[in-house]
């Protein structure tokens, strides 16, 4: 029989069996006695291993065979999961994926198993794990039927095999461009009606509005995929990094069933990771430590999803020792990144965005784990380019909170339209906080650094022109100068703009070499009537 | 001559094999389902002659689900797919009232088999 019209089949079935393989060791390693865990662990297994049974993936067969049968023995109560048998799953997991991978990319595996399989059979869980005690009683198969999550998981997994298709994503992708082309030129249509004052066509021309939005919200749902997209495999890290460096680390997700584009959620799976690896590393104590200072042995990070309207906030917690602003800046100083007199006008708030400045760490070893001070830098690029906002809080002695802010897609985006000198800008409203009308009376100094009160603090002034390097034009004495106060890494700037036009959705294109190069720009968008609008970048403009 | 199937596996990979299997053999799959639920919400509809029924469920045990099965549909033959290790279960299952059993890899040949095997 001919198997090769199934591979691709196995292949990703086989994929959904070894996230949820990690998901669910991970899980039952912190909660030994969920009967309908192992039962769901070992269901996965039995598949996996009766898939490739069939495929004739003989090394597959072999190593789900021996976790089937160790787990079945959990099952039966025989033993609890311990640690080493985790460790030992995991590994098999792994050891799973790499075959699977060598399957898909067509390559014969010379991945010698045979050692994996013999330790997992002989595995002794008498020598390693703690016995059951008598007192803990034997699972019985159908009490699974019973569990709720069990139901919903199963009810997804129905959804899932008969409701959906496949699509790829350069489809979708297809989809977004066509359908923000569709909004620009809507937009041209409407000026051109209002031109040409055709009230026939106004009618017509709020249906196609309607459509529109319709359009886009469906083509945006089509690309959302909820945040355990990328979260599956976080309990899994932590778990690992915990066990390198010999701290009790929990992970606990709340809100991963809040959606996000595909596109956003790539993008930021690497900064969540990175800032995951400090926490163990850097920001969590080790269990002594922790004893001595009071607190439990067992350390916690909560990753926390939010949807705002059109906003998503991710927060990731820790309850480590948190971050002093004064060893921050300190250190800042040494590395000659600040000096003494900027140090000594730094917020708490500024001195913790100090250590997302390139070349800044303050680790005392450069471990393994979180290697140089390279990435916060990096995690605050990645948040920016995707016209999201990073904010960093800490208390001494209770842990730290770093809090992403992000858009829900990125492509098409609502924007404040401003004036500048003889071009037009469009700023992402998400990084916006306000906008202002200033007296020039208004305006004071600062050491030598323009500054206005927005909510009642000292905020930088910045003129827009300059930091985009157009002609400075004159104000006169008496104007009123129109500015939007943005969020740039936390901290708030007010940039004077000529003149604030309004709000518009618009549709952000990439923009390619050479005009990637320019500072302070992010992408750029066609107007209504036909003209290019840059999209303002307020990260790298206020560098 | 008995015609028409129900495919009862979790695995959206196992259904389709078995399905390829079963159409070049001249079967006409009915129904699949992926759960005990789903397998009880289609039996009356589907009306199958045989039902190829995995013994591992996310929501049931097999023969739980058989046993309700054969009190549903007495006049439908139940093949109970197992794997590797399963004889315990798979004798549960042929006590309970299942005509055959299928151990998997399935292949054309084991298929065949079993068909005959059941007057299929």
């Amino acid at each position: 029989m001919d198997m090769s019209p199934y591979r691709d089949l196995f292949i990703s079935e086989a994929r959904n069996h070894l996230s949820a393989f990690n998901e669910l060791i991970v899980h039952l390693e912190e909660t030994p006695d969920d009967p309908a865990a192992v039962n769901e662990l070992f269901r996965h297994a039995h598949s996996m291993k009766g898939m490739a049974s069939t495929m004739g993936y003989d090394q597959v067969v072999g190593i789900s065979h021996v976790m089937e049968s160790q787990l079945s023995r959990i099952r039966s109560g025989e033993f609890r999961m311990g640690p080493a048998f985790a460790d030992l799953l995991l590994e098999s997991s792994d050891t799973l994926g790499r075959l699977v991978s060598k399957i898909e990319a067509g390559i014969d595996s010379d991945e010698d198993t045979t050692g994996l399989v013999e330790r997992l059979t002989a595995y002794d869980p008498n020598a390693a794990v703690t016995p059951v005690s008598p007192s803990t009683p034997p699972d019985r198969r159908a009490d699974s039927r019973t569990d709720a999550s069990a139901a919903t998981s199963h009810e997804f997994r129905q959804a899932d095999t008969f409701k959906s298709i496949r699509i790829k994503t350069e489809t979708l992708d297809h989809l977004v461009n066509i359908t923000g082309e569709l909004i620009t030129n809507r937009y041209r249509l409407a000026e051109a009606v209002r031109i040409a004052d055709a009230s026939e066509c106004r009618e017509p021309l709020h249906q196609l509005t309607a459509l529109l939005r319709s359009l886009r919200d469906e083509v945006f749902k089509a690309r959302m995929l909820p945040f355990s997209f990328i979260a599956e495999r976080f309990p899994r890290l932590v778990r690992d990094l915990a066990r390198k460096q010999e701290k009790d680390v929990s992970l606990l997700l709340e809100g991963k069933e809040i959606e996000l584009d595909r596109g956003i959620l790539e993008e930021i799976a690497d900064p969540i990771i990175h800032i995951l690896r400090n926490a163990v590393d850097h920001g969590l104590e080790s269990p002594e430590e922790r004893v001595l200072a009071g607190k439990s042995a067992f350390s916690t990070i909560t990753i926390t999803v939010n949807r705002d309207k059109d906003h998503v906030e991710i927060i990731i917690a820790d309850d480590g020792r948190g971050m002093d602003p004064e060893r921050l800046t300190q250190k800042a100083i040494e590395k000659r990144l600040i000096t003494a007199e900027q140090a000594g006008r730094m917020s708490a708030q500024e001195a913790y965005q100090l250590i997302c400045a390139p070349g800044f760490s303050t680790a005392a070893t450069v471990t393994d784990i979180s290697g140089r001070g390279v990435g916060m830098d990096a995690v605050r690029t990645a948040i920016s380019s995707l016209s999201g906002v990073l904010t960093i809080q800490s208390k001494k002695g209770e842990g730290s909170r770093f809090i992403m802010r992000l858009p829900i897609t990125v492509s098409i985006i609502n924007a404040l339209i401003v004036r500048c000198g003889t071009i037009e800008v469009a700023f992402p409203l998400s990084v916006v906080k306000r906008s202002l009308e200033l007296r020039p009376a208004e305006i004071f100094e600062e050491s030598g650094q323009r500054m206005v009160m927005s909510e009642d603090s000292a905020t930088p002034l910045r003129s827009l022109q300059q930091a985009l390097q157009l002609p400075e034009p004159a104000i006169g004495a008496d104007a009123l100068l129109p500015a939007v106060v943005c969020d740039v890494a936390g901290t708030a700037v007010a940039f004077s703009v000529d003149r604030i036009l309004g709000q518009q959705e618009i549709f952000v294109r990439p923009l390619r070499s050479p005009l990637s190069f320019l500072r302070g720009v992010g992408g750029a968008t066609v107007t209504g009537d036909g003209r290019v609008l840059f999209v303002v970048d307020v990260s790298t403009l206020s560098a | 001559m008995s015609r028409t199937v129900m495919i009862v596996d979790d695995s959206l990979f196992m259904r389709k094999i078995m399905r390829g299997i079963l159409a070049e053999k001249g079967y006409v799959v009915t129904a699949e389902a992926a759960s005990a639920l789903e397998t009880m919400r289609n039996l009356h509809s589907s009306h199958p002659d045989i039902i190829f029924l995995d013994i591992i469920l996310p929501d049931s045990n097999g023969l739980d689900l058989l046993e309700s099965v054969i009190t549903a549909c007495p006049d439908t033959k139940v093949v109970v797919c197992s794997s590797l290790g399963e004889g315990q279960v798979v004798q549960k299952a042929l006590d309970l009232g299942a005509c055959a059993y299928i151990q998997k890899p399935f292949t054309p040949e084991k298929v065949a088999e079993v068909l005959e095997s059941i007057g299929g």
